[in-house]
């Protein structure tokens, strides 16, 4: 499934709010949370990521994971938490807003 | 977000993060399973993008890369910046002069909503107002936040009792003065509106300047005392260093509340006094209202004025105005000055850009292949274009840089102008940011002009024959129409610019002959004031007399005289009179002209001659008939055809007791040396005893030697009255009748200088460029048989031709300007024929040696070189 437009920002976000991450892994949280059916292009992750943490919403640390490798990780600055709930809320209007144009799903008519 | 991208642009950190990115993407792609990635150095560069600026990438890429083309072209690029550097520097020293007399706005906050208001009479347009009129307008007026009024006073100040006091300038103002205009005192309080009352403590705010020369800037003088003109004031405060005051050219060193006034001047009550036309008001306008409303309202006042006093107010109008308008009218030979001296150095800057533009357009064919190969390997031709500007935008930076220096030449040059007082007269001419900005303006302005055309000529290029031989890619003829037409231009303004020279220099040389119709030298004068000292009318008298006397007895004096204002000194006083028989406009009923109250030796001792008549003698005292003295053009203008002895004068009013004009004297000049024949009255100092008085003294030597008795007979008579304006008249009368006018001539004489070099340079370019052109052309001609005295002509002719357009068109350009110019000064403009003769002869000449150099290269070519290099 292809993500609408501007929406990823607001999934890293979302997951980073979980707790913090490597690039990689939130790649895989994203994929698996849902349940496949959102592919995320590494490609468009990663200067995601850059943008985020120039706009001051997530920030990075260099970690040592459980294998002894060592990996940048992102968390939530303050700023992006805040970030995050406004977007949330506005996804959720969103939501809405699409679900009582669309209703339920129209049957099919045949002419 | 902005700051930390902009760390981004800095090299060092740019390397960092470019580090990090390696690390951090190998580190992931050891954790995934090959290819589940993708494409990394995809996700790298799009990465990259986040934090670049892609805009200001390609601009600093374009500085570079201009700066790389103009390192091979050192030649172009200092002839430029050369030009350039002449035409701007110019241009800002100008306008610092013009900034400093018209343009620089009041030293306040929010200066354009600062307006003016003054009485508009029938003789005067921009007069005074008295305080009650002040008072009444400034309550019932809904127009204005805020109305000030001020006036000068000259101030005699000493911390104690027992020291000499110095000659201040002081400054009385409302009570509202600094609230009004907005302006925080740096130290201590401004004034409280109690302090506007009569009985109210006499407190003194100093100005920025006075405060730190004075007192070493310390902070605890404010609370003291110190005596003005005998009173005690106490120091509240310390303007702000920033505001030096609502006048152009004085800034007052001590300002106290009108309410002092009286106290200060010793005379009958000034504050209630409707008759007593002294103060400037100024106005900070209501948000809510306009100046068209603002006028109208106050017009309205002014009527109810005039109608609950008739005797005082009788057509007086209230003219609103703003800042700039007050300038003009205040000073309208100074904006006369300004408007042409600004006038004739754009011609300069012109001529500047003419040369750097067609230096660009003969470039245009030394880079026509790069800028094919460019075009041809996809670069677009706006790109290009961008990338000219930028070579054209550093050449006019550095240009506006050099021109800078060139500009503080010219002002330190301006900044010796100055006026002969001892009270500081100050031409605030200086290098400041708004001379910087301007400074900078010009240059962006120059780099759109020689810039733009040349571009876009230069990427107009034909491709295919381009590249083919890297020759022709632009017709010829229609690049060097272009430059022609620049050439001719350039001549024509440099003709412009030397007429003017010639037209000032002429004027100038007739000013030098001009002799006064006073004598100027074993004279010398000074000035004293006893009104700072509350002297009663008797006592002043008695001063004066006891000071003639004296003098009188000193060694190597010859005579003694006394003056209300002498010749050519830059305050002069005047008068308001009613000629008898005199047919005034309607509505008008006096006429304020120049003149003065004299004692009976003045005539003798400064040698002004009396036409007619007498002078004044011992015997024109109090109660004697009154008399008086016109000079030849009040006698002229006012009585035309008739004698205008026995002729009864009126001081103010048609009521007043009349003088009988008993003597007519020479017209000489009053304020400045080439000045129109103005009207003068002269009345003796018996009849009319004034409290400011000028002593001149004829020396049997050099007067200036008297200097030091003169002082101590005033210290003798009274040790605290300050002298000044101590000065011999022929220095005075040096400094008014050519030190400024040398200074004037002087740049512009630099202007026609500058613009016949940038000229000739151009011409010199132009012709050069073409013999380089036509190497071949030539070439074959000598081949064929021609002489060398044919090719001598043939290039020659072409610089001729073109030095003749040019001094045509500059002579149309004269001739319609000249007028303007004659009308700005007095003096110039005048019909003179050599001018005429000599500029087009002398730009004729300099263009022909400009060519002949090109041409006598041209006609020593070796025909077979010049046919190989076909």
């Amino acid at each position: 499934m292809d993500l609408l437009q501007g929406t990823l920002d607001m999934l890293v976000l979302r997951t980073l709010g979980l707790g913090p991450l490597h690039g990689y892994g939130i790649a895989k949280a994203i994929r698996s949370t849902s349940r496949d059916a959102l592919e995320i292009e590494f490609g468009s992750l990663y200067p995601a990521l850059k943008r985020l943490e120039l706009q001051g919403w997530i920030a990075s640390k260099w970690e040592t994971s459980g294998h002894n490798r060592r990996a940048k990780t992102y968390r939530l600055t303050p700023a992006g938490r805040k970030h995050l709930t406004r977007e949330h809320s506005k996804w959720t209007e969103f939501v809405h807003a699409i679900g009582r144009v669309m209703g339920p799903a129209p049957r099919e008519v045949k002419g | 977000m902005i700051w930390r991208k902009l760390k981004l642009l800095w090299p060092p950190q740019r390397r960092a993060q470019e580090r990090e990115m390696r690390e951090e993407l190998e580190s992931l792609a050891g954790m995934a399973t090959r290819g589940e990635l993708g494409n990394l150095t995809l996700a790298a560069e799009n990465a990259r993008q986040t934090w670049s600026w892609t805009w200001l990438d390609g601009i600093l890429a374009d500085f570079r890369y201009a700066f790389r083309a103009l390192r091979n072209q050192p030649g172009f690029v200092a002839v430029a910046v050369i030009s350039l550097a002449l035409g701007i520097g110019a241009n800002s020293a100008v306008f610092s002069f013009a900034d400093a007399l018209l343009l620089r706005p009041l030293p306040v906050s929010s200066p354009s909503e600062v307006l003016t208001v003054s009485n508009a009479t029938p003789g005067n347009p921009g007069e005074g107002m008295s305080y009650p009129d002040y008072l009444d307008l400034r309550e019932k007026n809904h127009s204005f936040a805020g109305l000030v009024a001020y006036r000068l006073i000259p101030l005699g100040a000493s911390s104690t009792t027992s020291e000499p006091p110095q000659m201040r300038l002081g400054i009385l103002v409302s009570d509202n003065y600094f609230g009004a205009l907005g302006v925080a005192p740096a130290y201590g309080r401004t004034f409280l509106p109690e302090e506007a009352n009569a009985n109210g403590n006499p407190v003194a705010i100093f100005a920025y300047d006075y405060w730190k020369n004075q007192y070493q800037s310390d902070a605890s003088v404010v609370g003291r005392s110190l005596r003005l003109n005998g009173v005690a004031f106490t120091i509240i405060g310390v303007a702000p260093v920033s505001f030096t005051g609502l006048d152009r050219f004085v800034r007052p060193s001590i300002y106290v509340p009108l309410s002092t006034w009286r106290r200060l001047d010793g005379a009958d009550d000034p504050l209630e006094n409707r008759a007593r036309h002294e103060l400037t008001v100024k106005g900070r306008l209501h948000p809510d209202a306009s100046r068209e409303s603002a006028q109208a309202e106050l017009s309205t006042l002014a009527q109810n004025l005039e109608a609950a006093y008739p005797k005082t107010n009788h057509n007086r109008r209230a003219a609103v105005r703003t800042e700039m308008e007050t300038r003009i009218l205040q000073t309208p030979r100074q904006v006369g000055l300004i408007t042409t001296m600004m006038g004739l150095v754009g011609l300069v800057l012109i001529i500047a850009c003419s040369n750097v533009a067609s230096l660009l357009l003969a470039r245009a064919r030394a880079r026509s292949r790069e800028i094919a190969v460019r075009l041809a390997i996809g670069a677009s031709r706006l790109r290009l274009v961008r990338q000219l500007m930028t070579e054209s935008l550093i050449v006019a930076l550095l240009g506006g840089a050099v021109g800078v220096l060139v500009a503080y030449g010219g002002i330190a040059f301006l900044g010796t102008l100055n006026v002969p007082s001892d009270i500081p007269f100050v031409l605030g001419v200086q290098l400041d940011t708004r001379v910087m900005l301007f400074s900078l303006l010009a240059a962006l302005a120059s780099c759109l002009f020689f810039g733009l055309a040349p571009a876009f000529q230069t990427v107009r290029a034909d491709l295919v024959p381009a590249l083919k031989s890297g020759g022709e890619a632009i017709s010829t003829r229609r690049r060097l129409l272009g430059r022609n037409a620049l050439v001719v231009g350039q001549i024509a303004f440099a003709m412009v610019l030397l007429v003017a020279t010639g037209m000032f220099l002429d004027a100038f040389r007739k000013m030098l002959t001009i002799q006064p119709s006073f004598r100027t030298d074993h004279l010398i004068s000074m000035e004293v004031n006893p009104s700072v000292r509350h002297y009663s009318p008797e006592h002043t008298y008695d001063f004066y007399r006891s000071l003639a006397d004296r003098t009188r007895s000193l060694a190597g004096v010859r005579s003694v005289a006394m003056a209300e204002s002498i010749p050519l000194s830059p305050t002069q006083t005047t008068l308001a009179v009613v000629p008898e028989g005199y047919q005034f406009p309607k509505g008008q009923e006096k006429v304020t002209v120049f003149g003065g109250v004299f004692d009976d030796s003045y005539f003798n001792t400064m040698n002004v001659e009396i036409l007619r008549g007498r002078a004044f003698t011992a015997s024109d005292r109090m109660g004697t008939p009154l008399v008086a003295i016109v000079n030849d053009q009040f006698a002229k203008t006012y009585w035309p055809n008739q004698n205008a002895i026995g002729k009864l004068l009126r001081l103010e009013r048609a009521d007043s007791p009349a003088a009988e004009v008993v003597g007519v004297a020479k017209t000489g000049p009053y304020l400045i040396v080439n000045e129109s024949p103005a009207p003068y009255v002269y009345l003796p100092y018996e009849q009319r005893r004034r409290t400011r008085m000028t002593l001149i003294v004829q020396s049997h030597g050099d007067p200036s030697a008297l200097a030091t008795s003169l002082r101590n007979v005033v210290h003798k008579l009274d040790a605290n009255l300050p002298i000044y304006n101590l000065r011999t008249v022929a220095s005075l009368y040096e400094n008014r009748a050519t030190g400024t006018w040398l200074t004037y001539l002087q740049m512009i004489a630099a202007m026609g200088f500058i613009g016949l070099i940038l000229a000739t340079a151009g011409l010199y370019g132009l012709i050069s460029y073409s013999v380089s052109r036509r190497t071949a052309e030539i070439g074959v001609r000598i081949a064929i048989g021609a002489s060398r005295t044919d090719v001598l002509r043939l290039v020659l002719r072409q610089g001729i031709i073109l030095a003749t357009a040019g001094i045509a068109i500059g002579g149309i350009l004269v001739a319609a300007l000249t007028p303007a110019v004659a009308a700005n000064f007095l003096g110039v403009g005048t019909f003179n024929l050599s001018n005429y003769v000599m500029v087009p002869a002398i730009l004729l000449a300099i263009s022909a040696a400009a060519s002949y150099l090109p041409a006598r290269r041209a006609a020593r070519l070796d025909p077979i070189r010049a046919l190989r290099c076909e």
